[in-house]
């Protein structure tokens, strides 16, 4: 088997190339002791099979983030048989960096000109052969959403890994050497490789290693450090003190300088006028962009919806159907009831929950998918940056967050656009604060019973106290997820307009929906089971079921918060799903014929505000509404969060976090109330 | 000069970069090393300033800019 990395800036069309490689042979876990996604894949081409490695995109390779450390680690250490690094031939001079910055690490290399079609429109010609035989590496102009190229592609390969070639840095050093204001001699290129004269660096050349000391890496300063005496490592460290930040700037310049004269003699643009086109006079306007933003998303995620909503549909049409089907085959095999109360509530009903809620996953992937594709998803940052990275967020999760509003557990998917494992986790803790349609209607359906007109102050009041969990969430987790020295005030590319590659997109989505699918089944399961058990009766009697008996004996306790058995019930149910809790509710004040629990979607009986007003005193109706506004928000939401964490622990510390705010709001507001009413 | 000081459309040269090592091998890495013509696309005086340089269109935060030292080209 063979291993191949591929190696890229962000926009450089690398995951499409590892898409349109591995397809559904895909394999996503984190790299060891690290919480990095380790994206990896297989392909077989012949009789040989390849594993590919999916690196981190980053725009060079110093080692200053988690992903970094991943990508340097693997290029410099890993045991790939050739490094692929994939560059923009659209935006070449700017993407070469990445070869630059690799340029001395010893190891088979080959490099794949991509998006050359966008290339051409642009009016840029570049001569490929000349650049392979410029750089002595294969390389290949290619277009990696194009299917038909793919052939030139594999056989490059297979004569890269067959015929290893290597780029060395020394033209680079030779640049770096002829900038030196006062000689090479005392260039502190050459002082520092003096001094590192007797160390060996494996697969790595000594000016490599120079120019990332030059550049303050830490990686390679705790290496060096580790290997030479305290007192030489103090003689290296006042070169580099003297330098200060300048050093990185000497090695940047003169990997650029390399770049431009290459590229000289082998790649020419028609002479433009660059100007900002008239889309993006808007889209990054100040004010008029994020009403653009929020358009585009809305729209969007509507007609990406149109696509799923009869798949929902009929799922729920369906089940309509499978239910009576199973209770006659229950009887007519002489089972328990139990059984068929089981089959239904559990497998049945958790089924067409996932495969409905998917319908919100499919759309908002596409959507997401989309606006990465296009290069508009960067315009929608740039416009938000400054109200998120207030949180310490990138722009970019404004697009995940607001899908929130639509769907949570859809939402948690999204947040892949992000590009660390720190912003995720962060971009999820935010996320579950941010109510869907449901948990909006069920919070506005309790507040107009109670408190009639009154209702829409309880709006303002619910977007106040979202605002204020914003802020609790960052301060206890932003710090740790996001740390302050790893953010960098907003340098960001917005990569050229490109047209959406449906094919791949779709086929991506798809298989992302069917991994999401696959996990989530099994957390829906599994909290439907313990859910069933606690609300199962014979008769359907409330007071014969696990709960009863359970809410009854910690009464005195859910008392606190203000919630009597059946309101603790109801607040339970919604953690299984918001409709299910105002089922509940119906059941529990009611002496409704429903057979009781707490995931069946029972309808809201017509008379329920009434009932409830009846039995529930206003400071408990306010501890419930406020209980409500924080609740855990789904079954679904748990199952995503948990697949795109891969971490229960996680998924337990967002959800006992939400647990601890809503109930502690709760104590308070009922304890407030029950001073003051 | 630095960079927000330049207005719409106006080309400059990058100069000098200040700042510590993560922030100039961002700037660096992201196209805009010491000596890179550009070209302001946006600045409105309030917003993140957008140039064009080394074919790319790159968003800086206006904080940032004031890191950047620029001549006019």
């Amino acid at each position: 088997m063979k291993t191949i990395a591929l190696l890229g800036q962000p926009n450089s069309g690398k995951s499409t190339l590892f898409n349109a490689l591995t397809g559904s042979h895909q394999h996503v876990g984190n790299w060891p002791g690290k919480t990095v996604e380790r994206a990896e894949g297989f392909f077989s081409q012949g009789e040989e099979l390849y594993r590919v490695v999916d690196l981190p995109g980053s725009y060079g390779l110093t080692a200053n983030s988690a992903e970094e450390v991943v990508t340097r680690n693997f290029v410099e250490h890993g045991n790939a048989d050739i490094v692929c690094i994939i560059v923009d031939a659209s935006q070449l001079e700017r993407s070469l960096y990445m070869l630059a910055d690799f340029a001395g690490i010893e190891r088979p290399v080959m490099l794949v000109l991509n998006m050359m079609d966008v290339a051409e429109q642009k009016g840029k010609k570049i001569d490929v052969q000349k650049i392979g035989k410029l750089l002595n590496i294969p390389v290949l102009g290619f277009t990696a959403s194009d299917l038909d190229g793919y052939p030139v592609f594999f056989e490059t390969l297979k004569n890269a890994i067959e015929k290893p070639s290597e780029i060395s840095s020394e033209k680079i050093r030779e640049l770096a050497l002829a900038s030196a204001s006062e000689g090479r001699e005392s260039s502190p290129v050459v002082v520092l490789e003096k001094l590192i004269e007797d160390l060996n660096f494996g697969k790595r050349e000594k000016f490599w290693i120079v120019s990332k000391l030059l550049e303050n890496d830490t990686l390679v300063c705790a290496e060096v450090e580790a290997a030479v005496s305290p007192e030489l490592w103090r003689k290296i460290r006042n070169v580099l003190d003297d330098e200060g930040p300048n050093g990185g700037l000497i090695t940047g310049e003169a990997k650029y300088r390399f770049i431009s004269e290459t590229l000289r003699e082998v790649a020419s643009a028609a002479a433009k006028t660059v100007k900002l086109s008239r889309f993006d006079k808007i889209a990054t306007h100040r004010i008029w962009g994020k009403f653009v933003a929020f358009f585009i998303l809305v729209i969007t995620l509507a007609v990406s919806m149109m696509i799923a909503v009869p798949i929902i549909a009929s799922c729920f049409g369906l089940q309509g159907v499978v239910e009576p089907l199973v209770v006659r085959a229950c009887e007519s095999l002489g089972l328990w009831p139990a059984v068929s109360s089981f089959v239904n509530s559990v497998i049945v009903s958790g089924l067409a929950v996932t495969v409905a809620m998917m319908g919100f996953v499919f759309a908002i992937l596409v959507t997401f998918g989309l606006m990465e594709d296009t290069g508009y998803l960067a315009r929608s940052s740039y416009v938000f940056d400054s109200w998120l990275s207030r949180l310490g967020l990138h722009g970019k999760a404004f697009m995940p967050l607001v899908s929130g509003l639509a769907c949570t557990g859809g939402a948690v998917c999204g947040t892949r656009v992000l590009d660390t494992r720190g912003q995720r986790l962060f971009a999820m803790v935010l996320l579950w604060s941010i109510p869907c349609g449901a948990k909006v209607s069920v919070v506005l359906f309790l507040a107009s019973v109670f408190f009639g007109s009154a209702a829409p102050l309880f709006g303002l009041v619910y977007v106040a106290m979202i605002l204020a969990s914003f802020w609790l969430s960052s301060r206890l987790f932003g710090r740790k997820l996001v740390p302050v020295d790893e953010r960098v005030g907003m340098i960001m590319e917005l990569p050229p307009y490109h047209k959406p590659h449906w094919k791949i997109l779709l086929k991506t989505v798809c298989r992302n929906v069917w991994e999401v699918f696959k996990k989530a089944i099994f957390v829906i399961w599994l909290i439907s089971l313990v859910f069933w058990i606690l609300s199962y009766s014979r008769d359907g009697l409330v007071a014969h079921s696990l709960l009863y008996r359970i809410g009854n004996f910690i009464e005195p306790f859910t008392q606190i918060f203000g919630m009597r058995w059946q309101l603790f019930i109801s607040y339970l149910g919604g953690v299984f799903s918001k409709e299910a809790s105002l089922g509940v509710m119906s059941v529990v004040f009611s002496s409704s014929t429903d057979a009781f629990s707490l995931i069946a979607r029972n309808e809201a009986g017509a008379n329920l505000g009434e009932m409830m007003r009846a039995a529930v005193s206003l400071p408990e109706a306010l501890a419930f509404i406020f209980a409500s506004m924080f609740n855990v928000p789904c079954v679904l939401t748990m199952g995503t969060t948990y697949r795109e964490t891969r971490s229960a622990k996680w998924t337990a510390a967002i959800a006992g976090y939400y647990f601890a705010i809503s109930l502690g709001l709760a104590f308070i507001v009922y304890h407030i109330a029950l001073w003051v009413l | 000069m630095c960079l927000s000081e330049l207005q719409e459309n106006q080309k400059g040269l990058i100069q000098k970069i200040n700042g510590d090592s993560r922030f100039i091998s961002r700037v660096v890495s992201m196209g805009l090393p010491p000596s890179s013509p550009f070209l302001v696309l946006q600045n409105d005086g309030r917003s993140p300033v957008l140039v064009y340089s080394h074919d790319t269109m790159i968003a800086i935060n206006r904080k940032e800019c004031a890191q950047i030292d620029v001549e006019m080209a």
